[in-house]
Formats: structure tokens, sequence, C-alpha cells
């Protein structure tokens, strides 16, 4: 429910969003933006009250959805004091792309040795403890498509729980890879040999062996960014499959 | 519940055309054709290279040639080739359910390539019973056969799925047998006639004549202009119901396996997928509590 008994308001029905931004390269935000004329469709549904990059405004004021990007940075007190600000702020907080829902490239960084970004900690924002009650739905992505955004979007305006339910799902997965295809697919006999986890993965870690109809994975180049399993249609159904009489 | 009939099994179907050409495939004929008048500007799907198939675009000009038996792994590798390499926005995909689901996935949801959404014109789906690798045909034939042999072309009749070898003689396919080699995961499939699809492509024992499923308006819309433009190239004539019930009656053979691979699967404690774990488990429980449920109501 977006809308409690005390701040529902006559004059002001528009849903608060707000995009925050955490340790990425801004490329979820930029995704939304790329919805071009989609968008207008949304804007006088939605009020847009925070956003770093959209907005000139400093303070986060209260909103029903946060959209967050980017992973959490352990060493970062700017990066605390925002999630604590966004889970005490918004009603519902999604997160949006790779690094933010399952780690991302970011899971490539090592150790704790400041001021160098390569090598901080960082972890997904559904492994931040504050956010988790918070945090419904992760959209996957590197970025995510601006027409799964659009989509995402449309679906939680009007509340379509069909098209939300995988993306709940995988608010509760902390880890994501292409490993994902080989262990939870291709290594349970679930493979159909579709090759559509290929065209979803935007950093080509996934490449296909036509001669025993699977994919094969290079972990060099992923992205963590859990495009793969989302798209496979195996991974989960709900898309609106013949209803018997 | 699941009875296994006509609609389950064809799914929602509005017209039925045998179609028949004066030369080679109707379908790669169609195919053809629809680029020929630019109705679409790429078709997605796979070619004989050597011994096996490969996936494989057509571009405007090129010889369609689609192999058969239609086994081909990876088709939809080819779609962010088509839509971001060569920026097609009118594509046509002929290809089995699985790939035909990949695709309804990636239009309903977004997820993975930009613009599929807008970029398919025609998805044509192939009838399929499963899919092998070319090692797995060579050894079903063997199987079968008692000896080895090439597989030209492979069709479906009354008796069922057929080979027909290299050396013109035709092996009728045992379901069971089939069942063994084809790809793990098409053992659990429950789409064989590609529901989701525009048009669904039957081979027959005629290389020259297809069966066509037509199920939506744009697949009617894409036949009637080829009619219309290029009159006396192709005779459709609809098909008798007792082709229908043979194709469905295989159909329900197989599937009645696929169904016992799925029951035995969740028997055997066999985890499913991460993100939906209890899509086996559910149609378990509705298998063996067929009163209870009102499929109708129910998405699996």
């Amino acid at each position: 429910m977006l809308f409690s008994r005390d701040d529902f308001n006559y004059n002001d029905l528009k849903v608060k969003i707000g995009f925050f931004h955490f340790s990425s390269c801004s490329g979820c935000q930029v995704s939304f933006l790329d919805m071009f004329e989609d968008a207008v469709e949304i804007l006088d549904t939605v009020e847009l009250v925070y956003s770093n990059m959209l907005t000139k405004r400093r303070e986060v004021s209260r909103m029903h959805i946060a959209f967050a990007e980017g992973a959490f940075c352990i060493d970062d007190r700017r990066h605390l004091h925002l999630a604590r600000e966004i889970a005490e702020k918004a009603v519902m907080v999604v997160t949006v792309g790779g690094c933010a829902s399952f780690g991302g490239i970011r899971r490539l960084s090592v150790g704790s040795q400041p001021p160098q970004p390569s090598h901080q900690s960082f972890i997904p924002l559904t492994e931040v403890e504050i956010l988790q009650g918070k945090i419904k739905y992760a959209i996957p992505g590197c970025p995510p498509n601006p027409s799964l955004l659009y989509n995402f979007m449309l679906a939680l305006l009007e509340m379509n729980e069909d098209f939300l339910r995988p993306f709940e799902f995988m608010a509760g997965s902390k880890d994501a890879s292409g490993y994902d295809i080989l262990k939870e697919v291709v290594n349970k006999g679930l493979c159909v040999g579709c090759g559509t986890c290929v065209t979803a993965c935007l950093a080509r870690a996934l490449d296909f062996n036509p001669v025993y109809g699977k994919p094969t994975f290079n972990p060099a180049l992923c992205a963590h960014c859990g495009s793969c399993l989302a798209a496979c249609p195996q991974g989960f159904k709900p898309y609106p499959q013949p209803v018997y009489p | 519940m699941l009875k296994l009939d006509r609609f389950f099994l064809l799914g929602s179907i509005k017209d039925v055309y045998r179609v028949t050409s004066s030369c080679h495939s109707p379908l790669e004929l169609i195919l053809e054709k629809t680029m020929e008048i630019e109705s679409v500007d790429g078709v997605i799907s796979a070619k004989k290279d050597k011994d096996r198939a490969v996936p494989h675009l057509f571009l405007p000009g090129e010889r369609i040639e689609l192999p058969s038996p239609f086994y081909c792994f990876g088709i939809n590798t080819l779609l962010k080739k088509a839509v971001q390499k060569y920026h097609l926005s009118k594509v046509a995909v002929v290809a089995p359910s699985c790939v035909m689901d990949g695709l309804n996935k990636t239009q309903y949801y977004g997820i993975g390539c930009n613009w599929v959404k807008t970029a398919v014109a025609l998805k044509v789906g192939v009838l399929c019973t499963g899919l092998t690798t070319e090692e797995a045909l060579r050894c079903e034939v063997l199987d079968l056969l008692g000896k080895r042999a090439k597989v030209r072309r492979s069709f479906y009749c009354e008796s069922g799925l057929v080979y027909e070898l290299e050396s013109g003689e035709l092996l009728p396919v045992e379901l069971e047998v089939h069942h063994r080699y084809i790809n793990t995961g098409c053992r659990y499939c429950f789409n064989l006639s590609a529901r989701g699809s525009d048009i669904t492509a039957v081979p027959t024992r005629h290389a020259n004549q297809t069966l066509l499923l037509v199920r939506s308006e744009r697949g009617r819309r894409m036949l009637s202009l080829i009619q219309r433009i290029f009159p006396g190239l192709l005779s459709f004539s609809p098909a008798d119901e007792e082709e229908l019930s043979s194709l469905e009656e295989t159909l329900r053979r197989k599937m009645l396996f696929n169904v016992d691979a799925v029951l035995e699967r969740v028997e055997a404690g066999l985890p499913g997928p991460k993100w939906d774990g209890s899509r086996f488990r559910k149609f378990y429980r509705m298998w063996n509590a067929l009163s209870d449920y009102n499929i109708g109501e129910e998405v699996y």
C-alpha cells in the first residue's frame, strides 16, 4: 500500500518517487531518462521529489517509492546516512540494476584500503539490514532496459502483481551471475537451448555452443547483473500463459 | 483441468490450412516473399551448415533454406545482432516453442535486448516434440534402425513422427525412444505446438506441403497479403479433421511422456529453478488433485 490513512490527501494523489545514487555509474538513472516519450505517460501520475541528477533539491522529503541504484560502500559514511534516510522516509524501496540488487561489478572489489575505490568493500543494497524490510522489488540489468523500467513503473502504478512477482523474488536473492544459468538451469537439466540468456547478457559473458546446444560462461566478463536468469524462459514463467478452459 | 484436449495441445487456432507450393517448402517461400514485399526485413531462424543446423539471420535477397528436422539451438542469440547491428525493425522469427517462450518473455518484460518488443513482425512456431543434438539424432536412428543412417528430413503424419532417411526410406519414430534422446529440458515442455506464435508450421509427408495453424490476426493478415500479391504461388486448402486429430493424438502421446517426466522429477525431489522453485511442484499438486483445481484460473 503506497498511501496510508495518515498521509492521504485528496488534493495530492500523485505517487512521489525519488532516485537515489549509491556507488554506481548512474547508468540506471540514464536508462530511466531513455524512456523518452513513454515517460510522459507516467509523469502526470508521479512526482519526482528527489534525484541527484534531475532535481536541485538537497533535502530528502517523504516519498512513496525510492528507486535506488548502486552498491553500498561499507567505508562511506554518506552511504550509511543516505540508507538511513531512505529507510526513514520511503514507504517502499526498489533496487534498480545489478549493483544495487546483486552487487554487480562491485563484487569484484577487494579489501578495504581507502582512498582507492577499487580497494573498498561494497555490498548490494539488498544486503543492508536497515533497508531489508523496505526493499520490495529488485530490477536486474546493467543497466536495465528502458522498456523494462517503463513496464515496471506501469505495473507498480497499476499494482499488476503478476508482473511484479518475479521482481519480488529477485529482492530476496542477494547474488546473481552467469553461474546462475549454469547452476540453476543447465545443471538442473532445464536448459532448452533457446539462447535468450546470451541475448540478455550485456557484458557478453555468455556465449553459445551450438554443438551441445547450451550456453557457455566466461566469469571474467560477468557484471553480476542478473539479466540472464531473469530473461531465461526456464527461470520463471509468469508472462501471460495460455489459459485452459 | 489438464484434459490434454485439443485446446491444451494445439492452443487457440483461428484457421488451419494445408499449403502446397509448386517448388520448394511453402514456409520458405512465404518467408522469402514477405521479405520481397518488405513486410519483413529479416528472418531469424536456422540453416543447414554441413552436417548440422546453425542459427542464422536471413537478410533480404538471401535464399531461405530451413533445416529439417528443425533441430537447432540458440536461435534467440541472433536477436541482438538483428536489432542492434543490422537495425532491423520487422523481424520474423521461425523456431520451436522454447525460442518463442524466450522471445515472448523478453517482449513482455523488456528484459535483455532493447527494442525487441517492437522489432518482431512475425512469429512462426515450428511444431516440435523435442530437440536433439546431431550426435543424439545419429544415436536415435541407430537405436531405431539398428544401423547408421542419415536423416534427410522429418515430418508428422497419421502414424506420428517420421524420419525420411538419405536412402529414401521412411523411419517411423517411436515416441518413447525419441523421448529418451531429446534434450533434457525438452522433456518438461508443455508447449509442443508453439502456442504464443502467430503461425505454427507442421511439416507433412510431402516436402512441398505444410500444415499451417494460424493463431493470430497478424498471421492471417500476412498469409492473405501473400495470396493477394502472388496469386497462384501457393494453394491454400482447409485442413481436414482427420489430419488434426492424428496430430493431436501424436502430441497427446508425447505430452504424457512429458507429464510423466515432471511428476517423476518432483517425486525424486530434484530441484527447480532459483526464482521459481515451486513451478514443478505446483503442477504436481494440480495433477494429483484434479477435482480441487480450476485450471482456468491458474497460470502455469
